[in-house]
């Protein structure tokens, strides 16, 4: 691109030429072209969907491209799998993490090393798996079985296989996805020093700040093509943004708060178990106002998806009360839930929130076909299906749809308007909603959050549940924090920072909270 | 760089054609398959082909008789294209049909010559039905409360089905044995008013009850709110459960349902053609076949019928080959081939293979992927 910084060839760890890769036929990478030289940080910036994944799992060795040039240290080549990229110096960290869970750290470290041959020396193995650690700031206990670890220590053990292997170019995808604030701070001080030995690090994102605080160079990536570069320092995050998206950027935050009365949906001491049978929420109580969004954030597998299960009634709470519109509800089936007006918009959008079979009309009648129009005594009338689904694909602008078009063809916005358009048209008193905008692009997203606040303008409750610290500060009028199944912080969304969320998302307690 | 030299890549509907064709070049490719077969055993492939369609439809008997053969064959189909839709793997059609022939005979002759046939002849086919879902629920319930596998329970309760129709006729003096017959035990014969009257040759009018029931089938899975339920538990149970049906209620009602067609194609065939619970007659793997039958009509109930005419012409055809001198089991291989060709088609029906073009084609919009 002519627009990305010129260097001398001689100095670049990697070049990428008019790169092309097409999965069936749809454009992952189209014309990309990339530089990396040796001791940089380089950001990868691009919405979901702009080719970013693609880019590094060609590099990785994962994928061939269809068409370009590919320049290792100058040289072309052509990586035929992931094991002939990481002999070659090349390594990646996945979003989802290759590891042995019942090994232990060292022994995963050690899984494929070439060096090792049958017989492995266990204690030697440990202390280089420490000092490695403690060298690159990533302190972690050898002996520790990787399934004992918290995502953001096995995250460090990702990062320390392909350092103990030596590796020169360093791929993470996505590395701050997964963690707090705090242990994304401490990542950047591990990148940085891993740059300045002279190692390449290619760091994923699509958060500006984060970008902005880490990187030496940035590219960014749109809809499968390369359209700019610059150095980090010189790169306004707006201009940043501009490119990134193609158009100003500003989704849309809460306002006012007009519409407040009584509680819709409350939850008073319940306690869930996990599917291990271990308790997954302990003692968790909160009130969701009509007209109001109360979110709840934790890291990932901190009992949120236990908490919805119990809330809508897909698993039975040990002890403790749901209440729906002043209705205890605990031991209702989740149609009767439904029916008093519990929606539930879940993460899992194709696995759960639709049936990826049926098409978009059956699936829009999915909550509601148990009752007139969609049926008449024991008989279903598709034409109520067609008629009550054309006019939310109208309403809810979903696209792609074709008379007899299987769901799961629609793409990852397109499902999520569907989900959430079925879920507020039955007019709901509480809306539950799991990581709603999670892989969405910008334009999705922005839809998605309209809809998320005209319900709460409607007077709907609604509990947001995400991983996503600034969706949840600009839909929600109060904050609720979970760690290990325990509510351990509620705020005023005003009062509420990243940072102060952060600390008590990874277990640290206020002394002055409530 | 690589290029490839083909794209396979899943297509987004597949049209009411391709769902024809394609089982329709199975069946050929399995003749071409047979033809190449009976050359090497030294036969003339076309003698042979012309000898079969003669048999299977080359005259009134042969029509007639080939429709008896396909009658089983509907509601075997149905019983597998019913329960393989939802994800229910019953492989136990053949149990379920021959404890159908076992309730039907036993209620037949139970009831005597002094029932009438208006009420008799409904309590007989009935019986089929019962029987069918009782061997089906000694697999469903398990299945649904504690999680067993049912390929493995249904496989096994075959069986147990087959020894134990064998035991009442020839390890027993059971009252389905017939006491005048000393020499080879047989079954006793039904009373006349607890059988399907004959209106074309030896053919009788359960070919018609059969073509009902599956019409029944069909209504039932895209009419009714059961069935939308049901094929959303056949599409996701997670989503099913999240939508708040009851996915095991569902199960068992699919599971029985399919038991219970696959027992009524028992006692239709005890209640029909043969007469009596005559294991010689009743151990044909009719339930077996229901399966090709099931996948070469692409679990379509309405499909369904067509396939099991024509898998019961080769069912006809096979005895006709013993008088050119060519092994029965012709017609067994060549049903085993059309089944391999038609699940292999499937691949086709849900991908699309081609060339690579200079231009990304407009199929692009209807793939997710990225």
């Amino acid at each position: 691109m002519a627009d990305t910084p010129s260097v001398a060839t001689d100095t670049l760890a990697v070049e990428f030429r008019n790169i092309d890769k097409a999965f069936y036929g749809v454009k992952a990478n189209d014309n990309v072209n990339f530089e990396l030289r040796r001791g940089e940080v380089h950001a990868l910036l691009g919405e979901n969907g702009a080719g970013k994944s693609t880019l590094c799992s060609i590099l990785a060795g994962l994928y061939r491209p269809d068409a370009g040039e590919f320049l290792l240290e100058g040289k072309p080549t052509v990586f035929k799998t992931p094991k002939e990229a990481l002999a070659a110096g090349v390594g990646m960290v996945y979003q989802h993490f290759r590891l042995v869970a019942n090994l232990t750290v060292a022994e995963n470290l050690a899984l494929g090393h070439p060096k090792l041959g049958i017989r492995i020396d266990q204690n030697r193995l440990e202390d280089e798996a420490r000092e490695l650690g403690e060298q690159y700031g990533l302190p972690i206990d050898p002996k520790a079985r990787v399934w004992q670890l918290s995502v953001g220590e096995q995250q460090r053990v990702e990062i320390l296989k392909l350092l103990y292997r030596n590796a020169k170019i360093l791929i993470l995808d996505e590395p701050t996805a997964v963690l707090t604030p705090q242990e994304a701070q401490a990542l950047f001080k591990t990148m940085r020093q891993m740059a300045d030995e002279g190692r390449s690090v290619i760091f994923v994102s699509h958060k500006l700040h984060e970008v902005k605080q880490v990187s030496d160079r940035v590219t960014v990536l749109r809809q499968g093509t390369t359209v700019g570069g610059a150095d980090t320092k010189d790169a306004e995050p707006r201009d940043l943004a501009r490119m990134m998206v193609g158009r100003d950027l500003e989704l849309p935050t809460r306002g006012e708060n007009l519409n407040v009365s009584g509680v819709v949906l409350a939850a008073d001491d319940l306690h869930i178990d996990g599917d291990r049978g271990l308790e997954a929420v302990s003692g968790v109580s909160f009130e969701v106002r009509s007209g109001e969004v109360l979110g709840i954030c934790g890291v990932s597998g901190n009992g949120q998806r236990e908490l919805a299960y119990g809330l809508v009634g897909l698993r039975v709470p040990k002890s403790g009360k749901v209440i729906l519109d002043g209705e205890d509800v605990t031991g209702a089936t989740v149609s009767q839930r439904i029916d008093k007006g519990l929606a539930y918009v879940p993460q899992n959008r194709l696995g759960m929130g639709l049936a990826p079979g049926l098409t978009t009309e059956e699936n829009l009648g999915l909550k509601a076909y148990r009752k007139p129009p969609y049926s008449s005594g024991p008989m279903i009338d598709a034409g109520a299906f067609n008629e009550k689904g054309a006019d939310l694909i109208d309403r809810y602008d979903i696209r792609g749809v074709r008379p007899g078009l299987p769901i799961r063809l629609l793409s990852g916005g397109n499902l999520q308007k569907a989900l959430l358009a079925r879920e507020v048209a039955m007019n709901p008193k509480a809306l539950i909603a799991r990581s709603p905008t999670r892989g969405l692009d910008v334009g999705a997203t922005e839809a998605v959050r309209n809809h998320i606040l005209a319900e709460r303008a409607k007077g709907t409750g609604v509990l947001l549940i995400s991983e996503d610290l600034d969706e949840l500060l600009a839909l929600s009028d109060r904050v609720l924090v979970l760690y290990e199944g325990e509510v351990v912080g509620r705020m005023a969304a005003d009062e509420a920072t990243p940072e102060r969320l952060g600390l008590l998302m990874a277990g640290q307690r206020e002394e002055d909270a409530e | 760089m690589t290029t490839r030299r083909i794209i396979v890549e899943p297509r987004g509907l597949a049209s009411a054609r391709l769902g024809l064709m394609v089982p329709t070049i199975a069946v050929m490719l399995a003749l071409i398959l047979g033809a190449v077969f009976l050359a090497l055993t030294g036969n003339n492939p076309w003698d042979v082909y012309v000898k079969m369609v003669d048999a299977a439809f080359g005259s009134s008997r042969g029509v007639s008789e080939t429709l008896i053969s396909a009658t089983p064959l509907v509601l075997t189909g149905v019983a597998a294209a019913v329960a393989f839709k939802m994800l229910v793997w019953n492989i136990g059609a053949e149990g379920q049909f021959l404890m159908g022939a076992v309730f039907a005979a036993g209620v037949g002759i139970a009831l005597g010559d002094g029932t009438p046939a208006a009420i008799a002849l409904p309590l007989v086919i009935l019986a089929g039905a019962i029987g069918g879902a009782f061997w089906a629920a000694a697999a469903a319930v398990p299945k649904v409360y504690l999680g067993t596998n049912e390929i493995i329970t249904t496989l096994m309760l075959n069986f147990i089905a087959l020894n134990f129709m064998n035991y009442l006729i020839f390890g027993s003096q059971s009252p389905w044995r017939d006491p005048e017959v000393s020499q080879f035990p047989t079954g006793r014969p039904l009373p006349d008013n607890g059988r399907i009257p004959e209106f074309f040759n030896r053919l009788d009018y359960g070919i018609i009850i059969a073509a009902l029931l599956a019409t029944l089938a069909w209504f039932l899975i895209t009419k009714t709110r059961w069935g939308f339920e049901v094929r959303i538990v056949g599409d996701s149970t997670e989503t099913a459960r999240y939508a708040g049906i009851g996915v095991p209620s569902k199960i068992l009602s699919v599971f029985l349902l399919s038991g219970a067609f696959a027992g009524l194609a028992g006692s239709l065939y005890v209640a029909g053609p043969v007469g009596a619970l005559d294991p010689r007659s009743l151990d044909l793997g009719l339930g077996f076949t229901g399966i090709i039958v099931a996948a070469l009509a692409r679990l379509n109930p309405i499909a369904v019928i067509p396939v099991a005419i024509l898998m019961g012409a080769l069912n006809n055809a096979g005895p006709a080959l013993q008088s050119i001198r060519v092994p029965t089991a012709t017609v067994a291989m060549l049903q085993g081939a059309i089944l391999i060709f038609a699940v292999g088609g499937e691949f086709f029906i849900a991908n699309r293979v081609r060339r690579p073009e200079k231009k990304p084609d407009t199929a692009a919009e209807e793939v997710g992927a990225s």
